[in-house]
Parts: C-alpha cells; sequence; structure tokens
C-alpha cells in the first residue's frame, strides 16, 4: 500500500533484529499501546487537577505567603476556616446565597428544559427556529456580559411584586415571596442556561420506541399519563445529567457571588492564599454535597434493587443445586462403602 | 339538526384532535407558549440591542419603551473606541483560536484511546474525566497559580500575563470544558467501525497511523463541531482568563468587564465637555456587550447546526 511504504520497505531490505519479544497476545500489545494517546491527558489531569485538589487542603491549613524565596506556608490550624466562616462579613452571606441560587434555579431551569423539549417534540413546524433560539444563549454567554445585562437591569421582565398574586403570596409568607422575586429578578438569564439541557432532552425523547406510545394509546392512556408512566421514567438519567449539568454551570458565572470572592482572594497579598483555599476548599464541600443530594434524588432506585435481587436470586438458586449434588455424591460415596446399592437393603 | 351535528363534531375533533395532542386548539397553546418563552430568552438581547441605538435623549424620556425616537451610532462609536475595537477583536480570536486548537487536538486523542482501547483502570479514568468537568475551577486554580508564578521565578521568564500558562491547561486536556469535548469525540469515534482500524493494521500500519489516516480522516464534521465549541467557550471564558492573563493582553470580554472604568478614565480629560455627552450610562455599556457578542453570535448564525448536532452527539444523555 502506498501509505504505509516505509515501513514495509524496511522490512524488505534489512533483515529484521531480533527484537526483545513483546508479551502478550496481539489485542493485548496494542491495548498497550493505547497508554500513548491517553497519556498526556493522563499526566496533564495528575499535574493541573488532581495534585492541585488534594494541595488545595493542604494550603487551606497553612499561612501561605508569596516572599523572594518562593511560597512560604506555615502551618496555622483552622484560622483559615474561622476567618473564612466567622471573621469575613462577606463569605457566609455570598455562600447562603449560592446555595439558594442552586435550590431555587436549577429545579426551574431543568422543568422549564423538560417543558420546552416535550412541547418541540413530534410532529412540528419551525422546530429548528425555535431550537436555535433556545440555544442562542449558549454561545454568547460569559461571566462580564451576564454582569453587564445584570447591572443595567434589562433581564428583569417587570416588577414581580406589583402582581396581584404575589401580593397574595407576600401577605401570606414572605420568605417565599422573597425567593420568588429572587427567581423573577434575573428570570430571563436563568432560563439561559437552560440550552443545553433542551438539546439533551429533545434527544432523548426522540430515541424512545414510539410503539411504547401506541400500545399505551390502544390500551386507552391519555397524554397524561403516557407522560407520567412512560416519558419521564425513560428519561429520568437525562435529568440526571442535565440536572448535574446545570448546577456545574450555574456556579461558573456571576450569579453566583463566591467565584468572584475567591478570585480576589487570591490576588490579596496580606491574608495570603491560605484564606483563598480555606474559601475555595468550603465552596468545593458544598458544591459536592449539593451534587450527592441531586444524584441521590434523581438516581433510579429501583434498577438496582432489582438487578441485585435477580442476581442473588440466582446464587441462591446455584447454591441450593450445589448442595444438593454434594449430598447426593457424599450418599453415593457412603453406599459404595458400604457394599449397598442403592435401592435394596 | 343532523347536520349541525355532524358539523359540531367535524368542528370538535378539528379542534381537540383524536388524542388532544392533535387538535388545533393544542397546537395554538404550544405554539403561544414556545414564542412566550422564545420572547423571554431573547428579552435582554432585545433591550440590550434598543438600548445600544438609544441616544441620551431618549433613555431619559419615560414615553420611550423600545423604539428610539433619534437613534444613534455615537453609542456604538464609543464603545468601540473605549473597547480599542479591532485590536481587542483580533487578539481575542487568535487567543481562543489557540487554545482551542490545543484542545481539540487533545480531546481526539484522549477519545480515541477510550474508543478503541482496553487499558487497565479504563473505567477509573473515565470517571475522573468526568470528574474534571465537576470539580470547581477555583480550588484547583490556586496551586496552578501558585505553580505558574514558581516557575515563572525560577526560570526567569514572563508567564502569567501571556498566554502560555492556559495554554499549558489547554495542551494537558485541562482547559474550558475539555470533558465535554472528550465526550464528543469518544462518542463519535465508537461509531467508526473497527474493522477499518484492523484493516490498516493488517496492511502494516502503526496505531498513530490508524488514527491519523483512518480516524482523522473520518471524523473531519466533529472535528470542527469540537473545534467551534472550544473556540466559543475560550472566547467566553473570564474566571481562568481573569486570573493568568488579568488585562495584559485585552481580549473582549474581560474588556467588556473593565468597560465601565476605562470609559470614567477616557471621558475624564475631556475639557468643557457639555453637561451628559460622555457620561456613563446604559446605552454607551450596551453598546459595548453587544460589541462583545457580535462576533459570536454572527458566527452561530451561520454554523448553528453543528452547535446543536455536536451536543446531541455528545452522547453525554447517559448511553
Amino acid at each position: 500500500m502506498k501509505l504505509f511504504k516505509k515501513k514495509d520497505a524496511s522490512i524488505i531490505t534489512k533483515p529484521k533484529k531480533m527484537k526483545k519479544k513483546k508479551k502478550g497476545s496481539f489485542k493485548e500489545i496494542s491495548n498497550r499501546s493505547g497508554y500513548k494517546f491517553f497519556l498526556p491527558w493522563m499526566i496533564g489531569f495528575l499535574i493541573f487537577t488532581a495534585f492541585p485538589f488534594i494541595y488545595t487542603i493542604y494550603l487551606s491549613f497553612n499561612q501561605v505567603q508569596l516572599t523572594v524565596f518562593g511560597w512560604q506556608s506555615t502551618f496555622n490550624g483552622i484560622a483559615n476556616y474561622v476567618s473564612a466562616l466567622l471573621r469575613n462579613p462577606d463569605y457566609t452571606p455570598a455562600l447562603i446565597q449560592f446555595i439558594l441560587v442552586e435550590v431555587v434555579y436549577v429545579p426551574v431551569i431543568v422543568t422549564v428544559a423538560l417543558i420546552l423539549a416535550i412541547l418541540m417534540n413530534g410532529d412540528f413546524k419551525f422546530r429548528t427556529v425555535f431550537r436555535v433560539i433556545y440555544f442562542l444563549p449558549v454561545i454568547v454567554i460569559s461571566g462580564t456580559v451576564m454582569t453587564q445585562l445584570m447591572s443595567s437591569g434589562n433581564v428583569q421582565l417587570g416588577n414581580v411584586r406589583q402582581v396581584f398574586i404575589f401580593q397574595i403570596l407576600s401577605s401570606y409568607s414572605p420568605a417565599l415571596a422573597d425567593i420568588v422575586v429572587f427567581l423573577f429578578n434575573n428570570f430571563a438569564i436563568v432560563l439561559w442556561f437552560s440550552g443545553i439541557p433542551i438539546v439533551l432532552f429533545l434527544n432523548g425523547l426522540q430515541k424512545i420506541n414510539t410503539s411504547l406510545f401506541e400500545a399505551a394509546q390502544i390500551d386507552g392512556a391519555t397524554p397524561w399519563q403516557i407522560l407520567w408512566k412512560i416519558t419521564l421514567p425513560i428519561i429520568r438519567p437525562i435529568i440526571l445529567v442535565s440536572t448535574i449539568f446545570t448546577i456545574v454551570q450555574l456556579g461558573m458565572f456571576p450569579i453566583n457571588p463566591v467565584y468572584g470572592m475567591i478570585q480576589t482572594a487570591i490576588f490579596d497579598t496580606v491574608a495570603g492564599l491560605g484564606v483563598a483555599s480555606a474559601y475555595a476548599w468550603i465552596y468545593s464541600l458544598t458544591v459536592i454535597v449539593i451534587l450527592g443530594i441531586a444524584f441521590f434524588l434523581l438516581k433510579d432506585h429501583s434498577k438496582d434493587y432489582q438487578y441485585v435481587d435477580v442476581v442473588r436470586l440466582q446464587d441462591i438458586k446455584l447454591q441450593k443445586m450445589r448442595k444438593r449434588v454434594k449430598r447426593q455424591q457424599e450418599w453415593n460415596e457412603y453406599f459404595r462403602k458400604k457394599g449397598v446399592k442403592h435401592g435394596k437393603n | 339538526m343532523e347536520k349541525t351535528k355532524r358539523i359540531w363534531a367535524l368542528v370538535k375533533r378539528k379542534l381537540m384532535g383524536y388524542n388532544l395532542s392533535d387538535g388545533y386548539l393544542y397546537k395554538t397553546a404550544v405554539y403561544i407558549l414556545l414564542i412566550a418563552i422564545a420572547y423571554v430568552f431573547l428579552y435582554p438581547l432585545l433591550r440590550m440591542i434598543s438600548y445600544s441605538f438609544m441616544s441620551t435623549k431618549d433613555i431619559i424620556n419615560p414615553e420611550i419603551d423600545w423604539i428610539p425616537i433619534s437613534p444613534t451610532l455615537t453609542n456604538l462609536k464609543v464603545a468601540w473606541t473605549v473597547m480599542s475595537m479591532p485590536w481587542t477583536l483580533l487578539n481575542s480570536l487568535w487567543f481562543a483560536g489557540t487554545l482551542a486548537l490545543a484542545q481539540t487536538l487533545i480531546s481526539a486523542l484522549t477519545g480515541y484511546a477510550f474508543a478503541r482501547y482496553e487499558f487497565k483502570f479504563k473505567g477509573f479514568w473515565f470517571g475522573m474525566v468526568l470528574m474534571s468537568f465537576v470539580i470547581p475551577i477555583p480550588v484547583v486554580l490556586i496551586p496552578r497559580w501558585m505553580m505558574f508564578v514558581t516557575t515563572q521565578n525560577i526560570l526567569d521568564f514572563k508567564l502569567i500575563g501571556t498566554v502560555i500558562p492556559q495554554l499549558m491547561l489547554a495542551i494537558a486536556g485541562q482547559g474550558v470544558y475539555s470533558a465535554i469535548l472528550i465526550l464528543i469525540f469518544y462518542n463519535f469515534f465508537k461509531m467508526i467501525p473497527i474493522v477499518l482500524d484492523e484493516a490498516a493494521k493488517i496492511d502494516g500500519a502503526s496505531n498513530l497511523q490508524v488514527f491519523y489516516h483512518i480516524i482523522l480522516k473520518m471524523s473531519v464534521p466533529t472535528i470542527i463541531t469540537v473545534f467551534l465549541f472550544a473556540f466559543v467557550w475560550n472566547y467566553n471564558e473570564t474566571y481562568v482568563t481573569g486570573t493568568f492573563l488579568r488585562s495584559a493582553l485585552k481580549v473582549m470580554p474581560m474588556q467588556l468587564g473593565l468597560f465601565d472604568s476605562i470609559f470614567e478614565r477616557m471621558s475624564a480629560p475631556i475639557p468643557n465637555a457639555p453637561g451628559g455627552q460622555f457620561r456613563l450610562n446604559e446605552s454607551y455599556k450596551m453598546a459595548a456587550t453587544l460589541i462583545t457578542m457580535a462576533p459570536m453570535m454572527i458566527m452561530y448564525f451561520f454554523v448553528q447546526k453543528q452547535f446543536v448536532e455536536g451536543i446531541e452527539k455528545t452522547g453525554i444523555t447517559g448511553e
């Protein structure tokens, strides 16, 4: 072949030297060479993500300063955490606001994305147009753009406080009313985060086998029942993926005040990097807890149990059978030794 | 009597459909809802465009809501100058382009390794790829920053304030959303029949040759999609850029972040400026935002298909 001439030529012209024979089958050898492709990422991950992730824990218990001799760190116990959570008047409120952002916005984003995807699914004109519009924010959104839009009040669709229903709600429970205001003040920007979830849901919905719906319709199910009994259970994994994606995404934009605080803390030469590390570490623990809760809530529990049950049942059956066979063999042995045959006395 | 009944039945069927979801009533409702939500999606953008053409008079005028009475281009011109424009855009383009190229290359390699080979701890490493997406960036940013500062001091070579730190991160596969890019490649490579690889190997191709001649040449559309995504995400990235690049190199979103202060500084020394002519207001800010967004929006309207289908191809939908 033309493409691989070089190698072929070398084989023909030179007698092959006796190489150290590679161990393993052809497949094993080729699989080992898979590391060649994977190695750059692996090294990068170890240096730039895995190591820093652990090193930040160490840093957060130290006073870290940049001196003429490089980075100097001295152990100072939990002082950084104390100063982050108790001394700094801004950090704890910012963290609480971040949690509020996640708790209020994520369900709204995922639900809106799901509803839009269900509406756009099926035989539907102008689907592309709507999809282009809903995906547009993913392309244009960036931290500073968002800050500018929010600071100029262009994300506010109108004053919620003037709506009649809201006033009823407000007199009923002010706390709930605050959350509603919090949601509607940034409503347009909040929706911007549903761009990718919509596409994920649409993709998932189109993969569902339509004969399932037909079967349900023949059995007299209403569209509402079909939605709850067929569609939602099938796309449950996608709901989980979208939720995790949204949680991660929401953290990355200035709607989350903690991010900015950590960045300012990095450049704060007086307090040092120890405090910044403590900020970052508390923050990521929070994110991990939120992710864990989301994962636990949306994981498909029934599947696990079924799987375990089937395996265990098979196991129990097998063990019983083995026991029976073993007992039979023992009896046979016993009878042979005694010289007694089966069935006869 | 019979006739009216029949007509009524027909109308009812047309409106309600056979099972609600194929009647006109349902469809109209769906369209109204979709258009309403599309309006909410576009609201900030429309507002931004409207504002960026308003003159100072129009902004003060409470009667004007959307369409300016005396539209001007002054805002755009001023914002163009304040953003020191053509150069900022060029900087942004090559900056994002370089990072995106590096990211595309490394994601292709990693995706290929996962799609084709069975190495030890593959499941574990795949989990780590997903983890690298989930881990919050601030946690890993501090030691990364320390590393680059230390390297800078040892080598006596300027790193902070150049493209190098981010380029190194991109080459190491730890750039913006690298995990998603890897997933896109992984899912696409898995769809290419392995028989092609085997045929080439029988003809004496090495692994790298298979990768280049068979895999890469077959997946040009995917490569373009991944590159576009990486480009957009690098263009819009402000957090890591704000840490490593700061304001040493003028790139678009960072410049937008500094817009207010630069505007104040530039408009201050104008002596005897007529009152309020160059005072910072919404219209200047929105004009600057429009300028920042415009390149990506123009690009999007040409290649929107690649973007949407690219995300569909990721298969992060759980198969």
